[in-house]
């Protein structure tokens, strides 16, 4: 194998297949994506250089980017905190059951294997006043409120209602990286810990969070790209109404290249998405310590 | 050796692979001849019988529809999927068309999608106005003039070129109209009955005086959808126009969003709104146009196309169902047409031809009036007495109206600056005071349309 790697004719065989997917698929279509928001660009006639006057646009007289700014945000924080904290309680209360503990695992995950266009469907029907939770609540006398029409508010109801579903949704995908974790973790310490008597919250705070600290980052780095990209469960719950206030940066990116040929406007979306990726994952990287320990 | 023999060949296998999927689009590989296909048409039109395949491939078209043909209750759009099973059959082995299919909300975007991919659809179904304006001026769209005047197809519309009007640009005619609906309000006669409505309201205080009589006789009055904004937009248009205001004078520049007029007709819409269903924010066309034939509220402001969906929907409710037009509007009524474009790329013009005559000859344009509720474009004879009843009433408003209008998200300067106007007037109906909603529509106007 030594001797493989040392032959570069090798190296570049192996690197050759994930750089040229890598160029092709993700660097040049960026590239690409980023001077075409330097242009006024419909797709079907060639690009026009306009400069950063799509991005001035973009963030002085586009309100409706404004909300989706602020609601991706919202996202970010909601989707990385509640999955981080509820994510974290499974896994710790999964891996500390002995009976039944691949069933509810199981049922956890499942929501992260169907599809996203049906789940959404789904519960739309579900926080429909006239088919769903509205009509259980009328049985007993209580007038549900306007799930998914709501407009009052700085974070909406229907803001709050489709980042309670994605975490429902996904929950299950930060537990299962959690328990793989934790999994991993000698049971040794813990028995070492519980002779010199601590209690297993203890065990957990101090064994468990310092050693699964690697993989908080990444979970909490894959939910909040997952959550920034946000766009199917509000695609088809909301559509990004009533009037935009749902709408995020990957809906309002959709509208604008789709719906009005604004494809150079909607690549500089798609630029903010990127760099806000970005700088989202260097910030988590750069503030969630991770120091390795013997497991 | 044998390593890395093997290791030279799966990466040159996962890189082919890789290329192979990046490639690009394949080539359809029925098309056939223009001689054949014209000599095919020829002979079906000249026989009335479809013609045999010439060379035995066939013609593969694909045509885009804003429903889904085999879900729908919609009445026209079922007499849509009968036309296109027709043209299969009588045109097996040498034509054939497939229908690309999706809800009402999401059209655009997707052919949009596919424009932008260089797929477009052969044939589409179109609104006039801006929305057919995205696709002639690029060159998507076909110039249709010298088929329709080829065979006297053109002759067989009611007003001959003048049907086609709003689809005509510097003289070329870029689609065909299939029908013609006119927006108006539609009413439950027996909640209007226990309410003690006895005359239909002319003017705006007799709309108001109806609705507060129908609130009180424990009705919703007025069902309309703000989740899908056209539908309020149509009724906030109705007010605009009552209001003089005027869309060339805004368009072009020598009037202003926040003049008086536009101003009351935005305060006449919150005024009325308060007789909407709760659920109005959020309800789409569909659930607001349920809740009117469902009998959960007294009046739906939609246009005739309705007809299908409130009869396909629950065919008992059609004798209950009345109509009057729009009050204070000075006999104006908003008309609105769907039409078909042909793709300028397609590969098989005759046979997208031959499609869409299927659309406007006898069967389908009577199907269109006696079973749809709209109205045909053609000269087509129908039976009055088979047609909805409600069809009848539409045909008396339209009758009696002095002139018509567009929609005014389909009159403004683009798709863009009507969906900026339907926004506006959602977010004046969700409480932003009318001067704020409405300058959003005056500084799109500066920005995008008076200073370019």
């Amino acid at each position: 194998m030594d001797k493989l790697l040392r032959d570069k004719k090798a190296i570049i065989l192996f690197v050759a297949p994930a750089f040229l997917l890598f160029t092709f698929v993700l660097f040049i279509p960026i590239c690409q994506s980023v001077y075409y928001s330097l242009c006024d660009y419909n797709a079907l006639t060639k690009p026009v250089f306009i400069g950063f006057e799509n991005y001035r646009q973009l963030f002085t007289a586009d309100k409706t980017m404004k909300i989706a700014f602020k609601n991706s945000l919202f996202f970010l924080i909601f989707s990385v905190v509640t999955q981080l904290i509820a994510g974290l309680i499974l896994a710790a209360l999964l891996t500390n059951i002995k009976k039944g503990r691949n069933f509810f695992k199981n049922v956890y995950y499942l929501p992260c294997v169907l599809s996203s266009a049906a789940l959404g469907l789904l519960w739309m029907f579900i926080f429909t006043p006239k088919l769903g939770i509205n009509q259980v609540l009328a049985q007993f006398g209580i007038e549900g409120p306007l799930w998914l029409m709501d407009t009052k508010g700085f974070i909406i109801l229907p803001m709050w209602v489709i980042a309670s579903v994605s975490l429902w949704q996904y929950v299950g995908q930060s537990m299962m990286l959690y328990m793989a974790q934790i999994s991993g973790i000698s049971t040794s310490l813990y028995e070492a810990s519980y002779i010199d008597g601590c209690t297993k919250v203890q065990a957990f705070r101090h064994i468990t969070l310092p050693l699964i600290r690697p993989m908080m980052a990444t979970a909490m780095s894959l939910n909040a790209i997952g959550s920034l990209k946000f766009f199917d469960l509000i695609f088809n719950m909301t559509e990004g109404g009533p009037n935009h206030q749902t709408e995020v940066l990957a809906t309002h990116l959709y509208q604008q290249g789709f719906k009005f040929f604004k494809y150079g406007y909607a690549s500089a979306i798609g630029t903010v998405l990127l760099v806000l990726c970005l700088i989202v994952t260097f910030i988590i990287n750069k503030f969630v310590k991770i120091e390795n320990y013997e497991m | 050796m044998k390593k890395k023999l093997l290791s030279v060949i799966l990466s040159v296998a996962m890189v082919a692979s890789l290329l192979v999927g990046c490639g690009g689009k394949t080539e359809t590989t029925t098309e056939s001849t223009a001689t054949e296909s014209t000599a095919a048409t020829e002979k079906s039109e000249s026989t009335g019988e479809a013609a045999p395949a010439a060379s035995g491939e066939v013609q593969e078209i694909t045509w885009m529809f804003w429903d889904d043909l085999d879900a729908t209750e919609d009445l026209i759009s079922k007499g849509y999927k009968e036309t296109v099973d027709r043209f299969n059959k009588d045109y097996e082995g040498v034509y054939h068309v497939t229908p690309i299919t999706t809800n009402l909300e999401e059209y655009y975007s997707k052919l949009n999608a596919l424009v932008a991919a260089g797929e477009t659809p052969d044939c589409f179904i179109v609104s006039p106005g801006p929305n057919l304006d995205v696709y002639v001026d690029p060159g998507v769209a076909a110039d249709l003039t010298d088929y329709l005047k080829a065979d006297g197809w053109m002759d067989t519309f009611n007003g001959g070129e003048g049907a086609f009007s709003q689809q005509t640009y510097d003289g070329k005619i870029y689609a065909v109209p299939l029908n013609i609906a006119a927006a108006c309000v539609f009413y439950n006669t027996e909640m209007f009955a226990t309410a003690g409505i006895t005359e239909m309201p002319t003017d705006w205080d007799g709309m108001l005086d109806a609705c507060q009589k129908l609130q009180d006789a424990g009705y919703t009055p007025l069902t309309i959808s703000a989740g899908t904004a056209w539908c309020l937009s149509m009724l906030a248009g109705y007010l605009c126009d009552s209001e003089g205001v005027d869309l060339d004078a805004l368009n072009g520049g020598t009037a202003s969003w926040l003049d008086a007029n536009v101003v009351s007709a935005a305060n006449k819409m919150v005024e009325i709104s308060k007789y909407f269903q709760p659920t109005a924010a959020g309800d789409t066309n569909d659930v607001a146009t349920a809740n009117f034939y469902n009998e959960e509220a007294a009046m739906l402001i939609q246009g005739s196309w309705a007809i299908a969906q409130i009869n396909g929907s629950n065919p008992a409710f059609e004798e209950k169902c009345g109509v009057f037009a729009f009050p204070g509007t000075d006999g104006r009524v908003i008309a609105k047409s769907d039409s078909l474009a042909m793709s300028a790329t397609t590969k098989s013009p005759e046979a997208v031809i031959a499609f869409m005559k299927y659309f406007t000859d006898d069967t389908a344009q009577k199907y269109t009036a006696e079973v749809g509720g709209k109205i045909p474009v053609t000269k087509v004879e129908y039976d009055a007495s088979k047609a909805p009843a409600q069809l009848a009433y539409v045909m008396d408003v339209f009758g009696n109206a002095k002139s018509t209008f567009g929609f005014y998200n389909e009159s403004l300067a683009s798709t863009e600056a009507g969906s900026t106007f339907d926004d506006a007037m959602v977010s004046i109906y969700l409480g932003t005071p009318v001067e704020e909603g409405l300058q959003t529509v005056e500084d799109f106007y500066e920005n995008n349309v008076w200073n370019k």
